[in-house]
């Protein structure tokens, strides 16, 4: 059940990354961007392997249907999965693995939550902007986007958090 | 045996993530030419210094071949040039027509002593005779000694027993050179009169005055004169040749060589 009410959640955050990406450009400064955290919000007893396909098809879904440059988000998005278990446990620590609890703003709290929400959101914004960019932007541009698109979409995506894995339920299985 | 199965769960999980990026990066490169530029760019950076060494390596283990490439290029040129120099002369000498060149590569060749050698690739199946000269694009070399069928043992220019017919500049005078017995590039010009004086920088040719070495081959340019047992002149030159650095040769023959030395014996007979 909670499984299910996960995929159902993932499923319309993904079309409201894609509306977003379609229909809501900002500023050209601002990228707006959850999909790294709901990448790394993703059940922690998913290995990498499947991480890394759902990442990959996450991608070519926004790409595809916001009409983007197809594979630029996979692309990134890829990094993020493989690495996403390092970031649990260099900010979580080891025993969200043997406990298999699921990652969620109430049991690992603001602090570490909004630690890993920006690892890996900046892991992202990096291979985004620079393949985004391809070398023709100056690099203060890029380095302005990568800073304000950090702080926006960590500040969204920690408000996008408690809905995607709430975390209700017993602290310890 | 579960660090094996987890190394092996990381090798998969790479294999799948490269595979993925690819595809990713080939998506990429195929729908916007700008990204499919920078990716090619960042991609022929590494390819290009991968490339640059492999050519080093090639170029490296392919140095042989070319210098031998060179060697017979070389061959080929100075044939021609002595041919053009010989029809220039033909008027005067017909000498050069019939000499025989043979390119030979050095199999050894001692530096370090007094009575130096040297031994060719080439022997009397090449068509190689005893007392043919050894030359090469710089000057002489030395001078053809025992012939085997597939090698040649020569005495080089630095050895005591070999002297060079020699002249100083286009139109001096005619004397033999050695070996200065101490440099691999320096020679002097024995029995020079006390009265004839060489200019410094004066080219030394080969005289063509024996049947070993055709004439007007530049051997070296005199650097100083001094005299020796208070009556003889020397002549020094600093050899275009040096020793050191030397490793293909032409062996060279005159045709006439039996001729010239049956008259030669013949005149010495006529004159006891």
């Amino acid at each position: 059940m909670r499984n299910l009410q996960f995929w159902l959640v993932y499923l319309i955050l993904l079309v409201a990354q894609t509306i977003i990406c379609a229909a809501f450009n900002f500023s050209q400064l601002v990228s707006f961007w959850f999909l790294p955290m709901m990448i790394l919000c993703t059940p922690i007893r998913f290995n990498t392997n499947s991480l890394l396909v759902l990442a990959f098809v996450s991608g070519v879904l926004v790409d595809l249907l916001s009409q983007g440059v197809l594979g630029l988000t996979s692309a990134a998005l890829l990094p993020v999965a493989l690495c996403r278990n390092l970031v649990v446990r260099l900010v979580f620590g080891s025993e969200v693995f043997s406990r298999g609890e699921d990652i969620s703003l109430r049991r690992q709290g603001l602090l570490k939550m909004s630690i890993a929400v920006a690892l890996v959101t900046a892991l992202f914004l990096i291979l985004f902007i620079a393949a985004d960019g391809a070398g023709t932007r100056p690099f203060w541009f890029n380095a302005v986007r990568f800073l304000l698109s950090l702080v926006v979409d960590t500040f969204f995506s920690l408000l996008l958090v408690g809905i995607i894995n709430p975390g209700e339920g017993q602290k310890w299985r | 045996m579960a660090k094996g199965q987890g190394k092996y769960k990381g090798l998969i999980c790479a294999a799948i993530f490269i595979v993925l990026e690819i595809a990713a990066l080939s998506m990429l490169s195929r729908t916007s030419s700008l990204q499919s530029h920078w990716l090619k760019r960042i991609a022929y950076r590494p390819l290009s210094v991968l490339w640059r060494g492999a050519e080093s390596v090639r170029s490296y283990f392919s140095l042989k071949g070319q210098n031998e490439r060179l060697a017979e290029e070389n061959f080929a040129l100075n044939e021609k040039l002595r041919a053009a120099a010989v029809a220039a002369q033909a008027p005067q000498s017909g000498l050069n027509a019939r000499m025989n060149y043979i390119p030979a590569t050095i199999v050894k060749m001692s530096r370090d002593s007094q009575h130096n050698y040297i031994i060719l690739d080439k022997g009397s199946d090449d068509g190689v005779l005893p007392l043919s000269g050894i030359i090469s694009d710089k000057g002489v070399v030395g001078i053809v000694d025992v012939v085997d069928r597939n090698y040649s043992y020569g005495l080089t220019l630095m050895n005591d027993a070999v002297q060079v017919s020699s002249r100083i500049g286009r139109d001096g005078i005619v004397a033999p050179l050695v070996w200065d017995g101490i440099h691999s590039d320096r020679a002097v010009v024995n029995c020079v009169p006390l009265h004839y004086e060489a200019a410094p920088s004066d080219t030394v040719y080969t005289s063509g005055f024996s049947s070993v070495f055709p004439s007007d081959i530049p051997l070296g340019t005199v650097v100083g004169t001094s005299v020796s047992h208070g009556a003889i002149g020397q002549v020094k030159v600093r050899l275009f040749q040096d020793f050191s650095t030397l490793r293909f040769v032409t062996i060279v023959s005159s045709g006439d060589r039996q001729v010239i030395e049956e008259l030669s014996a013949h005149g010495e007979g006529a004159k006891k």
